[in-house]
This record gives C-alpha cells, structure tokens and sequence, in this order.
C-alpha cells in the first residue's frame, strides 16, 4: 500500500527524516513511535505529501503523492487541529468533508451514527463553532471527519492526545474494529506504548528520523522492548 | 527589576510576531508608517500655528488650539482601539509566578502609561508651541507646555484602559464613553457659555505657564485613574481567563440554497460562513461598505466629487474596494487550515472557482450603492457597467495571481491592527495595480476615444475576461499547486 524509497527531508542542518526503504502492506496496522523530535509528524506530513521531500519519494498503491491527487480519494488523515475549519460547527464541518467525498447528507448522518458514543453527546446539536470546543472535543471531530468517508488509508497523529480514559478506549476499539472489518491500512503515531501495543501488530521505531527496528507486535510481545528502549521502570 | 522583564517581553511580543519576523516589507512599512505620521503631525502643528494666527487675530493660537484639545483626545481614544490591549489580557502568563497580582498589574499599568503610543501628539504639539508659545514663555514655555499634553494624553490611556476593560467584560459599557462623550458635548454646545472649552483654554495656558496646580491636578486624575484601573482590573482576571466569544450560536446561517450546487456550492458556502462568522473579515467588510456608501453618497446627493477625475476615482474605487480589501488576502484566510484542504483531491480549485462567483456577485453590493448616483444622474448605467465587469474581470485576474503567492497566515478572529495588516509589498503593488490600472486605463481611452467608446471597451475587456475566467483560475491552481510547499511552509510558519 505505501513503499517509502530513499525518503529524506531535512530542516537546515538537521536530519528529520531519513528512510532507506519501508513497506506498509494494504491491513497493516501500524504504530509509530519515538521521542519528540524523532520526525513523526514529518513523516505524516511527507506521505501526505505536506511537506516536499527533498530526496526519495512516497508511493501509495503505486502512486506517487507528489506526482498525483488520486491518493486522496481513498486516504483520511488528522495531524492536529490546523486540519479543522474552527468556524464552521461539527456538523457543518461533517457535511462539508462529506460533500467533499460526494457523500450526501443523509449519508452523513448514518456515517455519524457509530460515533455516537464516541462524541459522548457533546460534539453534535451544540450550536457551537469548533473554535469553541475543548481540545478533546476537537480531537474527536478531527479524527471522525478523517475517517468519515471510510478511507482504506488512515493517518492519525497521536490520536489519543486530549482525550479522556473512555474515549481513548473507544478509540482504540473502533480503530481496530475498522482494521479487521475493512483491512483498510491505519498508520498512527502515539507517546502511549501501553495503547499503542494493545492495538497495533506492527511497530516502528523511529529515532533521529531513521526507523531504528521494525517489530512484530503478537500478543503485546513489542511491550518490553518497547519499554527498554523508552528506560521505563517500574 | 520585574518592570524591565516586562518591559523587555513587551519589546519582544513585537519585534518576534511571525507576521513581523517573517515580513520585510511590513517591518519596512511599519517605519515608513511611523515617519510619514511624524511627519503628518508636525505638518499639522505648523499649520495650526499659523493658521489659527489668521483665524483669530484677537486671540492666541495656543489658547484657540488648547480650546479644541478635548476633541484631540477624544480622537487619540478612538486611535487606541485598534492597537492596545488592556492589562487584563496580558497578565495570563504572570498569573503563576510568585509576585502579587497588585503588583503586576501595577506593572503592566505603569508599562501602558510609558508606551510610546503616549508620546505621538507631542509631534503636533512641540512645533506648534515653537511657533506660538515661545514669543512670551521661551523655552521654558515649550517644555512645561509638552509635559502637560504628555501628562493628558497618558491620562487619556487609562481612560481608554477603564472603557476597554469594562467593554471586553460587557459590550453594554460602550455606554460609558459615549455617556461621557455626549455629556461633554452638551456642557460644549447647549450652555452660551461653553465651560468645557474654557476650561481646557485655562487648563493649557496653565501648563505654559508652568503653574504647579495644573499638574498636580493632572497628575491626580492619573493617579484615581489608575486606580480605578486597578480596582477593576483585578476582579476581572478571572473573567479574562475564563473568557471564551460566541460561545453558543443563536443562530446557524446555512445558506441552504446552496446546496444544489455541488462542490462549488459548498466553497461558495463556506467562503460566505468565513465573510460572516470571522472578526477579521467582518470587520473589513463593515469598514469597506461605510466607506463605499459614504463614496457613493456624496457622489449622489453632493457636488464635490462632480469633477472628472473625482468622480471615475469615486465610481472606480467603489467597485473594485470589495476584491481589493478581501482578495489581497486571497488564501491567507485558509492558511489557517490549508492541511486540511489539501488532504482532498483538487479542493482547491473548486475554492478559487466559488470565490471568483462570490466576490464576481459581490459587486452587486457597489452597484446598489451607485443608484442612487444613477437617479441622479451623476453616472450612466452604462459606465456603471462598464466599472463593475472591468471589476470582475481584469482587476480580479490580477488579484487572483495573489493566490499564487501569498503564504502569511492572516488570523481569523484577531482584530485589524497595523503589524498585521500591513501585507506584503507584493500585496500593496497589486491592489496599487488593480485600483490604478483601470483609472489609467480609463483616462486615456476618455482622452483618446471619449467617454461612452472608453466604457465599451471597458466593457468588453471585462467580459473577455470573466467569460474566460474559468481558464485563468485553473492557470492559478496550477501554479498554485506548483508552490504549495512553499506556501504551506509559510503559512505554517506565520499562524
């Protein structure tokens, strides 16, 4: 589904992306993880064709993004809430990313229904502007618009961040429920190895820009290295 | 010590804005601005020094300028409101560090009396006092004149400081100054005798004279101002915490008839929800339509601009004044969530379409304003036209390469203040071209071929180019596309 060649994007002298070859199979769930500044987001941001790479390129379904929109029709992504139009209110801001994937409203609203317990009764019927909400509340209309046209690639930046302990259950639930049911390809990046090992079965590591190991996640066996890694102790 | 580190973070607030940092030319205008009002006042000074001189020949200039001060402060109050922030919505990042609440607040009033805002006046003021004051005070007189203006022009900051304050807690305390201002203006205009006059008359010749009551007079209302500064301020920390505008919405405009129109539609509604939902955009249409009606309606119901020139100015300017204010900004708006669009597949080009067919529309809005000039028969429905499809067509192309190259973030909700509405030069050059162009452009052909064969050809120069319009957006998408990097770095960079 993605193949990343010789990927690498540099911010002045520093090196924030640096990937020789990295393949991302169509039902790949992947976890990516590393400490600030290890070019997470970079790397998003270079797939979704945000940033230009300065060497290398990003294919998806052999599609190069750069070269080519037709990537977006079948790819969701949230990054952070530079993605959310604030002054339109959740379900304006639904209807118009619907509309966007040629999806009518009615269509909408059914989309809308899974996510119920996920919006918590607190995004919809609020009469209010995105710019209004919580950050928590921003998160999850962000991560709902990108999955809302049910894309077979999902990006989400740290997904988790801003919510509370319920909804980061949920979250992670549907997440993997969407995976099994579609084998759409998910990608998310997340500070949190105890979520990111319960859900992902593929982990990347990545440091200075380079994806340092490739691990196999069965039956949260990445758990420990992870943890090794990160000097987490008890 | 904490003074300076305030001081020092205000300096730096400033000097550090990405709008600034990032914009040569807005740090070069911002100078240019500086000097060139310097510049306005001194200007100023000198000719009222003369002036009054003439005007009343039994009176002294100093005593007919002091007489007006109430109207120079009242118009240095209006000044302030785009530029100044009140102390209660600076002291967030203080709140926390071991200092008392008094204390800062204490600071940043001192901070806002030392801005200097304060000193501008003293431009107009030190000239005019060379030219007046000094034949019978000297120098002395000059300078005990200037420290009095200074004194009442930072008084008038905590005047504004109190009203501001109030105001960003409840809109209802515009009240107070228009309370103030109407009651001054009654004890002004309905007594024979006009007490405020006199006394500021009484009150600036006390200052040349350099009469120490004066001052400690003045120095007084400073200090029961600031302290009534204080004393409000502090219980309204909380609420300026707390503060979140428009919480709830009365009232969703949907522009539901839209929907009909597909993607395009969508833009279409959007572009009107950003117009209508956002501060920075609302206030420059509000300020562009006063300006456009008040052009017009001078042009209709008056004779001063009944000249040639003034009159193509007035006509030209009303029509392309909309797509200048808004479309020099083209993208910067959508800066703010440029990401997110750019995720969707050509997105983009269904935005630029629907704003070309919004703002295309729009002049609409100019050209109701100019019935009346059309009653009266002050513009022929043909230049009227003419001016409107030379809008939407040529001017508009030009300010569509704009989409092209702006990548300055512009803050939705944030008010209109000098740094950041400065623009590029790239901007300036632009909406400099897109209103000088058909003035030019129209002059020659009325010199050259006359009135109604120059407003054909408008005519037909506009329609060529609407008609194709669809051609030359897609040339603007490209390019955009083209840069997007570089422009969403930039936009990234300037939020």
């Amino acid at each position: 589904m993605i193949t990343i060649n010789h990927l690498q994007k540099n911010f002045g002298e520093k090196k924030a992306v640096d990937i020789d070859n990295y393949t991302i199979n169509q039902g790949d769930m992947i976890g990516l993880v590393g400490n600030n500044g290890a070019g997470k987001t970079t790397l998003f941001r270079l797939i979704l064709d945000l940033l230009k790479v300065d060497n290398g390129a990003v294919t998806i379904n052999n599609i190069e993004v750069s070269k080519s929109e037709e990537w977006k029709t079948f790819t969701g992504a949230f990054i952070d809430d530079d993605f959310l139009i604030d002054y339109l209110t959740p379900e304006e801001y639904f209807y118009f990313i619907g509309k966007m994937y040629g999806l009518k409203k009615e269509e909408v609203n059914e989309r809308l229904v899974p996510f119920e317990r996920f919006m918590n009764e607190e995004v919809i019927g609020q009469k209010k502007f995105i710019r209004n909400f919580s950050a928590g509340n921003k998160q999850k209309i962000g991560i709902i618009s990108a999955m809302l046209h049910k894309p077979q690639l999902l990006i989400l930046d740290e997904p988790f961040n801003f919510l509370d302990p319920s909804s980061q259950s949920i979250i992670k639930h549907m997440l993997k429920k969407y995976n099994e049911e579609t084998n759409a390809t998910i990608l998310i990046s997340s500070h949190n190895l105890n979520h990111t090992v319960d859900v992902c079965p593929r982990i990347a590591l990545l440091e200075h820009g380079i994806i340092i190991r490739d691990i196999m996640n069965q039956n949260s066996s990445a758990e420990k290295e992870l943890e090794e890694y990160f000097n987490v102790e008890e | 010590m904490l003074f300076k580190e305030l001081y020092k973070h205000h300096r730096l607030a400033a000097k550090r804005h990405p709008m600034y940092e990032k914009n040569k030319f807005g740090k070069f205008f911002m100078y240019f601005m500086a000097v060139f009002w310097a510049g306005y006042l001194i200007f100023f000074g000198t000719t009222f020094a003369l002036s009054f001189a003439e005007a009343a020949p039994n009176m002294e200039p100093y005593n007919v300028m002091n007489k007006g001060l109430i109207f120079v402060f009242a118009l240095d109050f209006l000044m302030r409101f785009p530029f100044q922030k009140t102390p209660t919505q600076e002291v967030k990042p203080y709140l926390l560090i071991p200092i008392k609440r008094n204390k800062i607040l204490d600071f940043l009033l001192l901070r806002s009396g030392l801005d200097t805002f304060n000193i501008i006046w003293l431009f107009m003021f030190v000239p005019f006092a060379i030219i007046t004051v000094t034949k019978f005070f000297g120098v002395t007189g000059i300078i005990t004149y200037s420290l009095g203006i200074y004194l009442l022009t930072v008084l008038n900051n905590y005047w504004y400081l109190l009203c501001r304050t109030l105001m960003n807690e409840r809109i209802y305390w515009i009240a107070l100054p228009i309370a103030a201002y109407a009651a001054l203006g009654a004890i002004m205009f309905i007594p024979e005798k006009n007490y405020i006059s006199d006394f500021t008359m009484n009150l600036g010749e006390a200052f040349i004279e350099g009469n120490i009551l004066a001052y400690l007079g003045t120095l007084a209302a400073i200090a029961l101002l600031w302290m009534a500064n204080r004393k409000i301020m502090v219980g309204l920390v909380y609420a300026e915490l707390s503060k979140v505008e428009d919480t709830k919405v009365k009232h969703v405009s949907e522009y539901k008839f839209l929907e009909r129109y597909g993607e395009i539609g969508e833009y279409f509604r959007l572009e009107l929800k950003m117009l209508f939902r956002n501060k920075r955009c609302k206030t420059s249409l509000r300020s562009i339509a006063i300006i456009v009606l008040l052009f017009s309606g001078l042009l209709g119901f008056s004779d001063v601009y009944d000249g040639a020139i003034m009159k193509n100015f007035t006509s030209i300017y009303a029509f392309v004044a909309f797509g200048m204010v808004i479309l020099t900004q083209i993208m910067s708006f959508e800066g703010n969530y440029l990401d997110g669009l750019m995720t969707r597949k050509e997105s983009i080009f269904s935005l630029l379409k629907a704003k070309y067919y919004l703002y295309s529309m729009g002049v609409i809005i100019p050209f109701i304003f100019m019935i009346p000039a059309m009653v009266m028969g002050k513009l022929t429905l043909l230049a009227a036209f003419s001016f409107a499809f030379f809008a939407i067509g040529p001017v508009y192309f030009m300010l569509f390469q704009l989409a092209v190259y702006n990548n300055k973030t512009v803050p939705l909700n944030e008010g209109v203040s000098g740094r950041q509405g400065s623009g590029t030069g790239f901007q300036t050059m632009v909406s400099l071209a897109a209103f000088g162009i058909p003035m030019i452009l129209y002059s020659s052909l009325d010199a050259l071929l006359g009135e109604i064969t120059g407003q054909w050809i408008l005519l037909g120069i506009g329609l060529t180019f609407a008609l194709t319009s669809h051609l030359w957006i897609k040339s603007v998408y490209k390019r955009f596309m083209a840069r997007r990097y570089k422009n969403m770095e930039g936009f990234r960079d300037t939020k």
